[in-house]
């Protein structure tokens, strides 16, 4: 049975995230946020683009919750709907 | 998903045994020539993780495609890119095989 490294030059080299790993969410606290995506994704015939919105605020409870690093939603590719609202509320930093 | 357009994905997990068990992922695109234009932002991947016995939990990927996948010609034809996980069991004092490990 053949191992499963390939050393031929066309072998796949992982690469670790860019912002390391998340902590496992072992008490299900964004459980909710995380059906609400999902839901989003069945009802939109799994469109990433079109439930943006909701993968923000899982990664925002995340955030609040000690799940994730604290990273502004800008950086996460999510400037135009952090825009958007914060034209509807006062900004915040 | 759209090149460039941060998007989010979920595995789940479960152990069903009786005791804790650390494990440890590595992961894998298919086509090949598609995994250099795939960049994880945060994943749960590489780090030991420990599940509680019949433990489920849900395991986000956060990622997305480099822009430049659009501008490759030999990707023109390629409209789906799947992204697959293997779980080991990390051994106190194994890591993830390299070339050459016993």
């Amino acid at each position: 049975m053949s191992t499963a490294m390939n050393f031929s030059a066309k072998s796949f080299k992982p690469r670790p995230p860019d912002k390391g790993s998340f902590p496992l969410d072992h008490f299900g606290e964004c459980g909710a946020f995380k059906e609400r995506f999902m839901q989003c994704l069945r009802d939109s015939g799994f469109e990433s683009g079109a439930c943006r919105e909701r993968a923000m605020a899982y990664l925002q409870c995340r955030m609040d919750r000690q799940l994730m690093a604290n990273e502004p939603l800008e950086k996460l590719g999510f400037k135009d709907l952090v825009n958007e609202a914060s034209e509807a509320k006062p900004g915040k930093l | 998903v759209v090149p460039g357009e941060t998007a989010l994905a979920f595995y789940k997990a479960k152990n069903p045994t009786d005791k804790p068990i650390i494990g440890i992922s590595t992961y894998n695109v298919v086509p090949f020539e598609a995994g250099q234009y795939f960049n994880k932002i945060q994943c749960f991947c590489f780090e030991e993780q420990r599940l509680n016995p019949h433990e489920e939990v849900d395991m986000p990927v956060f990622f997305y495609i480099d822009p430049e996948f659009a501008e490759d010609p030999r990707m023109a034809k390629v409209d789906l890119i799947t992204l697959s996980y293997t779980f080991f069991e990390a051994k106190e004092g194994q890591h993830l095989p390299l070339p050459g490990y016993q």
